[in-house]
């Protein structure tokens, strides 16, 4: 784990596939949108400087791979993040409901040393689109269930409430690092290769 | 079992002999059975020191007068020896007699032993009778059983506190097994391969570590590589069938499909040389780049005649079935494959000069001659080759069905969307033609051109467009796959295109224009159109891998170049032989390829290792580079290159480049602090790497073009190959491979266990290092049955299924795919038995079989599986120290139908099932007769084989008991439960009860085993209900109770929300709870815990929402269980009868240890009296049948939705707990002072106000409570059930049997 200076942000943004992850990032990061981003593999990853309360930071943003048989990487990426960024399609009722489980991995994979109080931002993302599917409230209610997550709606594509939602990320995940640093590490962690002093054969066994 | 008859010089001191005939004697070894002594453990000793091993027992023959004696018979067992003895003593003694001269008899005999021999081994598997005797030693040792096959052993030295023993080492499809017998001393070792972790030698010594850290030497003085390479082997197929599901395999590697190709006449075991005929074919394949159903058939050395070079080259002729390989001793100078359907003739050659001996030419059929030399063997491999062709099979496209789908063949796409090269570029790729043509006159085109070095600098250069499909192609082996399969890729396309609403279809759908976006081709039907067929035919030609994002991004770049079929075969060549399991669940073989790359970091550019993986860089970055082999992360036009040499060399090209981008920027990456910046440095890189010898017109995105131009991929292409090229191997990177599966799977376990302990470590009984070692020890059990299972289906398939050991009621333990983590861990009855029986206290109990029972009642859903929430549950309770807990639940386990009559007379007099069972059946199945809905709800159960009536009754009832015991899964949801009582949290509402109060179950600590039966006012149902569910002091109290319950989702529910909730909820449950109470009715008025549930079940309802209905329901129509609806035609209750309670007495004794004090006696003759008092005071003890149940009865046959009003009880726990404390001491002091009048007054004061309706058919009869009360009072059975078990140290002791064999090794 790298010595990080406080003025970075982590910011892992999870989702389901083509809920918009990479168009959101580069929405806030480059101000351009473009429908011609090839599907993420593992992660991409920008930087950004913000100034968040009178404060220069880097915002890290990773954007990760939606595919479910990409969980398992997650591990490598989500350790040490500061703010989680959950994304769902307005249009899309199922990445909706995938929010919960996303959730759950992010908590279980990263372990933060408070996980009740790690800071999430949901965003509903789209809202350009016509055929919405999920309802403002809906996605409220769930929201407000989990420790009232901050919900923003938006639109990569026409840049609605990107600025705005990625200003509350940074604040959050600002709070929470003056908060506690997290725990990067399983406290209960195995290693693989810590099994070296033994002397030549050992059994264990007195017999 | 005849042999061929050896003969022997001396009699040796070895051997006893235990008959004798004129010319024969039957001899047994010593040190086998009986004689213990010192002779016989001198001729142990000797034995596993020379491992000598023979069979027990022998016959010879011998005459009178000669020396020499002959060995005709060998016998594993005294019976085997017998019956040959009985056949010679038939059949030859009298002709013998009659013979007069020695030599003549000696002749006869053999002669005739040597026709027996021939006659038995016609249709023997090959092995020699030596082997078989190793094999059948191997599994009497190791107690494995027959389906286990052993490969191969081989003498071993085994250091152990640093003295060696000399011992045998057996090797076993699953197992790695070490035997030595030194001197009486017996030392066992069982080690099986899909736990090892680490494999290494040095020397003569063969290192192993084990997944719990065990650690192995075994020194082999000869054989030590062969033995290293076969444990490598047989770890590699482990850990293949972990990664990938055997249940549907793309390409079937069965093992025995290699039989007929290995070389009959070696001496060799006949798995060995499977084993070895498998490596070579699979070596064979990977270095032609055959298709995986290529099998080996054998190699002649051979010269090659090179028209290019004009000369010969040393090297070797493979066969196959389909192909005809020739590779040069120097590596990459030559190789060649021409494919059998392609050869038009062989012909002899013999030059006048005879410069060159044993010519043969092959012809092709483009009459392109094929010349080759100096053949060792030139009429047997004619003769071989002519036999190929003659039963090669040419496949023709297959009838298919016609699906009314129209669509065509999409040309490959830059022929319709041609790139605009300049100038300068067209030029370069004309001159790149013409090179290939120039090579292609001199080296030959198609399959079988030569393939030199001369080649891969072509390739390396790049391939002109015009070439590519052709080149790639062949080089990445799709060509044979699809002239194998004829119109298989227009078959898939038309099937999927059937197929609707498909999860993979949706994925597919939604990454279509996210593949290649940036070119025009997908940016219009045709290029979307013909990615969308190739994908969905691939998921369905491979359900494994399904689709996977990064396949459509690879298949968007063939398509570009090949035609859709082709593009379609590239895929399939890519996930199945290029860059194995990368595509499949989790990404396996990317990850493990990730792990060879960071070893190959650590050796190659060490310095800058230690940082890296401080950084964690290679995990992030490494995945995008393998799963789009560079596509996705360096501009198109330079990956086309990089693609061109991966078809080439494979996954090894992958390797080299990343290394290389590592190196160039070995400063950059050493500068950087965390892990971000590391990945910009790359990420910017990468994207700077330019093609200028292909250069596309400007690309759209813009943010690429601001990038400065970094490195040609021309030299990043040259420099890796002269840095990393000669040192790369495919063998080194196979072994790493195969290192770093084994440790990607590990991880994978690790990572796993990691996420069920943090969900489950709020669970009442045990703590995180328990919960870790519980998952060790399931894991590990699985792996066991997994193995035999397969064997078994195996065994089946190449006939010979003799050996049906058990009736399993087992249901297939794959879960299918296996991606649920948690499902992973569930177990089913097998490994639940095992594991109840090793590691619980009540394994003493033979009588009954508890661990069937209590699989029954915690497996609520009949399933057949257990979670892991519920296998704590089950197996934590039995391990705790809460006794009432535990003999409430060893009540309920001996409860009539659980434990049905016709058990109970089998455990009298042990038979076989007759017929009388199926009458005791009929029995119970009317006795539940009103339940058929519920059962066959209920009807997949732990016996699915073998299912008959009885076991439908038995599982109709385990429904019930399940909700009597309460006992379930779903722990997930209560993790913020712990048992607590709060005792004064809800006085105030004791005002409208009229209740009785029961017993049950105080706990020793009066903290556990509070529960107590509360009952309803029939008055003001309305109000009541509000109240009781406002009652948090009495929800409480169930949590003593949920200890071994978790009763559905009992969430602790805020008492504020819980009433309005209740309210919403109970309308709309009220439906489905109407219908499953009129199943139910009997259940409920045997035991006073179930008010508990009611109560809980209340609560749960409160909370539930419509997914729960299952769970919840099963519990939640006891709520409105109306006792009087039995009356309308409901059976009577399942009740303790007096065997059963017999029963349930001696499984106490048993797991007390077979002893049974004063106390206990009296305490047995009490609850005996106290039974047959209940008969005589008729109204049973059943008394809260009436509780709540009096005034809803009137409403339970509304069962069209409107609310039957549930049973509110203002219960005060306050008042509960002091009444339940009054009435233990009653109880105790009735069971102390022994007295029948005693009893009479529990039972008085338990009963009072009860109104049974029940019938009791059977007269005899206790409660639960008063069986608890009385069992109690024995100072020893409290004791004994208050003591807990470490579940850890029986897991390791467990461990230990397993590996030193001290126990069976399968239990069927």
């Amino acid at each position: 784990m790298a010595s990080r200076k406080k003025s970075l942000l982590k910011v892992i943004i999870l989702g389901d596939s083509s809920v918009g992850k990479t168009s959101l990032m580069n929405q806030y990061v480059n101000k351009r949108f473009s429908n011609q981003y090839k599907a993420t593999i593992g992660a991409d990853f920008c930087t950004k400087e913000v100034v968040v309360n009178d404060r220069v930071v880097t915002m890290q943003i990773w954007d990760t791979a939606g595919q479910e048989r990409f969980q398992s990487l997650g591990v490598a990426f989500y350790r040490g993040a500061d703010c989680c960024v959950l994304v769902y399609d307005v249009t899309a009722p199922n990445s909706f409901k995938n929010l919960d489980s996303w959730r759950d991995e992010f908590l279980i994979q990263a372990s933060p040393r408070d996980p009740e109080h790690f800071p999430f931002v949901v965003l509903g993302n789209k809202v350009d689109l016509d055929n919405r599917q999920v309802s403002t409230r809906r996605a409220q209610q769930w929201c407000q269930s989990k420790n009232d997550i901050p919900y923003y709606e938006t639109s990569a594509k026409e840049g609605i409430n990107v600025e705005m939602a990625f200003q509350t990320i940074a604040k959050n995940a600002l709070e929470q690092e003056t908060e506690a640093e997290l725990i990067n590490d399983f406290p209960d962690q195995i290693r693989l290769n810590s099994d070296n002093n033994r002397p030549g054969n050992t059994d264990n066994c007195q017999c | 079992m005849w042999i061929q008859p050896k003969d022997l010089l001396l009699p040796s001191p070895f051997w006893i002999a235990e008959m004798y005939s004129k010319y024969f004697v039957l001899q047994k070894r010593r040190g086998h059975g009986e004689s213990r002594g010192f002779g016989s453990m001198l001729v142990g000793t000797f034995d596993s020191v020379m491992s000598t091993k023979p069979a027990p027992y022998r016959i010879l023959h011998q005459t009178p007068s000669s020396e020499v004696s002959y060995e005709i018979a060998i016998g594993l067992t005294q019976d085997e020896i017998v019956k040959d003895w009985e056949w010679l003593q038939t059949n030859l003694f009298s002709v013998l007699n009659e013979m007069e001269n020695e030599e003549e008899v000696t002749n006869f005999t053999i002669c005739k032993i040597q026709s027996l021999y021939a006659q038995n081994n016609q249709d023997d598997t090959g092995e020699s009778p030596d082997f078989k005797v190793m094999t059948s030693q191997f599994r009497k040792i190791f107690k494995m059983p027959e389906e286990e096959r052993l490969v191969n052993s081989y003498s071993a030295t085994y250091v152990k506190n640093k003295i060696p023993r000399q011992g045998q080492l057996y090797i076993s499809l699953n197992h790695v097994c070490f035997y030595s017998y030194l001197l009486s001393e017996e030392i066992k070792r069982i080690i099986r391969f899909a736990e090892l972790e680490d494999i290494s030698r040095s020397g003569k010594t063969i290192y192993l570590k084990t997944t719990n850290n065990m650690t192995y030497n075994f020194t082999l003085i000869f054989n030590a590589s062969k033995a290293h390479a076969l444990i490598e082997q047989l770890n590699k197929m482990a850990i293949q069938k972990l990664i990938q599901d055997p249940e549907s395999p793309v390409v079937d590697h069965d093992t025995s499909n290699y039989t007929r190709f290995a070389t009959k006449m070696s001496k060799e075991p006949v798995l060995l040389r499977d084993l070895t005929a498998r490596q070579k074919s699979e070596e064979f394949r990977v270095y032609f780049r055959l298709p995986q159903t290529e099998i080996i058939d054998g190699k002649i050395k051979a010269d090659i005649w090179t028209p290019y070079s004009k000369r010969f080259h040393a090297g070797y002729i493979y066969l196959s079935p389909n192909f005809f390989c020739f590779r040069s001793d120097v590596k990459d100078l030559v190789s060649l494959v021409i494919p059998m359907k392609t050869i038009k003739s062989v012909e002899k050659k013999d030059d006048g000069q005879q410069r060159y001996d044993n010519q043969i030419v092959i012809f092709s059929s483009d009459n392109v001659p094929f010349m080759f030399s100096k053949i060792v063997d030139r009429e047997v491999l004619i003769s071989k080759i002519t036999d190929l062709l003659s039963r090669i099979h040419i496949p023709v496209s297959r009838e298919r069905a016609k699906y009314d789908i129209s669509w065509s063949k999409q040309t490959a796409l830059l022929n319709t969307f041609k790139t605009q090269f300049s100038p300068d570029i067209q030029k370069k790729q004309e001159q790149k033609l013409a090179r290939w043509e120039d090579h292609f006159r001199d080296f030959g085109r198609g399959i079988a051109m030569f393939r030199t070095t001369d080649v891969i600098n072509l390739i390396v250069e790049g391939i002109p467009d015009k070439l590519r499909q052709e080149i790639w192609l062949i080089f990445s082996g799709a060509i044979h796959d699809k002239e194998m399969n004829p119109g298989l890729y227009e078959d898939l396309v038309e099937k999927a295109a059937c197929i609707k609403n498909s999860f993979v279809h949706d994925e597919i759908d939604r990454d279509l224009p996210r593949s290649l976006p940036e070119h025009p081709a997908f940016q219009c039907t045709d290029g979307i159109g013909a990615l969308r067929r190739v994908l969905q035919a691939y998921a369905l030609r491979n359900p494994q891998v399904g689709y996977c994002q990064a396949m459509n991004i690879v298949s968007s770049v063939f398509l570009l170049f090949c035609d859709e079929e082709n593009a379609f075969w590239m895929l399939a060549a890519l996930c199945e032989n290029l860059l194995p399991d990368y595509y499949q669940d989790k990404i396996v073989g990317a990850q493990i390829d990730q792990g060879v790359l960071n070893e190959l970091v650590a050796t190659h550019l060490s310095d800058l290792h230690e940082h890296l993986e401080r950084l964690g860089v290679i995990k992030m970055i490494s995945i995008s580079w393998f799963l789009t082999i560079f596509i996705s992360v360096i501009s198109y036009e330079s990956s086309l290159q990089i693609l061109d040499c991966f078809f080439y060399e494979g996954a090894k090209i992958i390797f080299m480049i990343s290394l290389q981008i590592i190196e160039w920027n070995r400063d950059k990456l050493l500068d950087c602090q965390d892990d971000g910046e590391a990945m910009l440095v790359l990420q910017t890189y990468l994207e700077g790497i330019y093609n200028p010898e292909y250069q596309v017109p400007p690309p759209t995105d813009k943010r690429r073009q601001e990038r400065p131009q970094t490195q040609t991929v021309q030299t990043l292409i040259y420099e890796a190959y002269t840095k990393f090229g000669a040192e790369l191997t495919q063998q080194r990177i196979e072994e790493l491979r195969n290192k770093h599966r084994r440790l990607t799977v590990r991880q994978f376990d690790i990572d796993n266990e990691k996420t069920i302990v943090k969900a489950h470590v709020q669970n009442p009984y045990f703590e995180r290092l328990e919960l870790h070692t519980l998952l060790t020890i399931i894991r590990e059990e699985k792996l066991v049955l997994k193995s035999v299972q397969q064997q078994q289906k195996t065994q089946s398939l190449s006939e010979a299924p003799q050996l049906q050991h058990h009736q399993s009621p087992a249901r297939d333990i794959m879960p299918g795919g296996g991606s649920g983590r948690h499902e992973a861990y569930s177990v089913n009855y097998e490994v639940f038995h095992t594991l109840f029986s090793e590691l619980t206290p009540w394994r003493k109990c033979v009588s009954v079989d508890i661990a069937e029972k209590l699989f029954r009642l915690t497996d609520k859903k009949g399933t057949g599986q257990l979670d892991f929430g519920q296998l704590v549950n089950a197996l934590g309770l039995v391990c705790s120290n809460k006794s009432t807990e535990k003999l409430k639940l060893l009540f309920v386990l001996h409860l009539p139908p659980l434990l049905s009559k016709a058990e109970i007379e089998r455990t009298r007099r042990p038979r076989p099932r007759t017929k009388d069972d199926a009458e005791e059946a009929i029995e119970a199945e009317d006795f539940f007769d009103d339940d058929a809905s519920e059962s066959i709800e209920a009807l997949p159960s732990p016996s699915d084989q073998n299912f008959d009536a009885d076991d439908f009754a038995l599982i109709s009832a385990t429904q019930h008991l399940h909700n009597l015991a309460g006992i379930s899964g779903n722990t997930f949801m209560d993790l913020s439960r712990t048992p607590n009582l709060s005792l004064n949290s809800n006085a105030s509402s004791l005002a409208h009860r009229n209740s009785t109060f029961y017993v049950d179950l105080p706990g020793a600590a009066g903290l556990a085993g509070l529960s107590g039966t509360a009952t309803r006012t029939d008055a003001g149902q309305e109000d009541d209900y509000d109240i009781g569910l406002h009652q948090q002091g009495r929800y409480e109290s169930i949590d003593t109770f949920s200890d071994i319950s978790d009763l559905g989702a009992a969430r602790m529910t805020p008492p504020t929300t819980a009433g309005a909730a209740s309210a919403a909820a109970a309308g709309s449950n009220a439906a489905t709870a109407a219908e499953q109470m009129l199943l139910n009715v009997e259940t409920i008025s045997n035991f006073s815990q179930i008010s508990d549930l009611v109560a809980a079940t209340r609560l749960d309802r409160a909370d539930s929402n419509a997914t729960d209905t299952r769970s919840l329901g099963s519990l939640g129509y006891l709520l409105d269980q109306p006792s009087e609806g039995a009356a309308g035609g409901h059976s009577p209750v399942p009740h303790m009868r007096k065997e059963n309670f017999q029963l349930l007495w001696r499984s106490i004794i048993e797991i007390m240890g077979c002893v049974q004090d004063e106390d206990m006696r009296r305490a047995y003759e009490n609850l005996i009296e106290l039974g047959n008092s209940n008969i005589k005071k008729e109204p049973s003890l059943e008394s809260f049948t009436q509780l709540n149940l009096a005034g809803s009865g009137d409403e339970q046959p509304d069962n069209n939705g409107n609310p039957t009003t549930p049973a509110a009880e203002p219960s005060s726990t306050t008042r509960l707990f002091i009444a339940l404390e009054e009435e233990l001491r009653q109880a105790k002091a009735a069971a102390a002072g022994g007295g029948a009048a005693a009893t009479t007054r529990t039972t008085n004061t338990t009963s009072s106000g009860s109104s049974s309706s029940t019938n009791i058919s059977d007269g005899w009869h206790i409660s639960i409570k008063q069986f608890i009360a009385t069992a109690l009072t024995c100072e020893c059975i409290e004791k004994a059930f208050q003591t807990s078990t470490r579940i850890v140290e029986q897991i390791e002791q467990l461990q230990k049997k397993r590996r030193k064999c001290l126990s069976t090794n399968y239990n069927y």
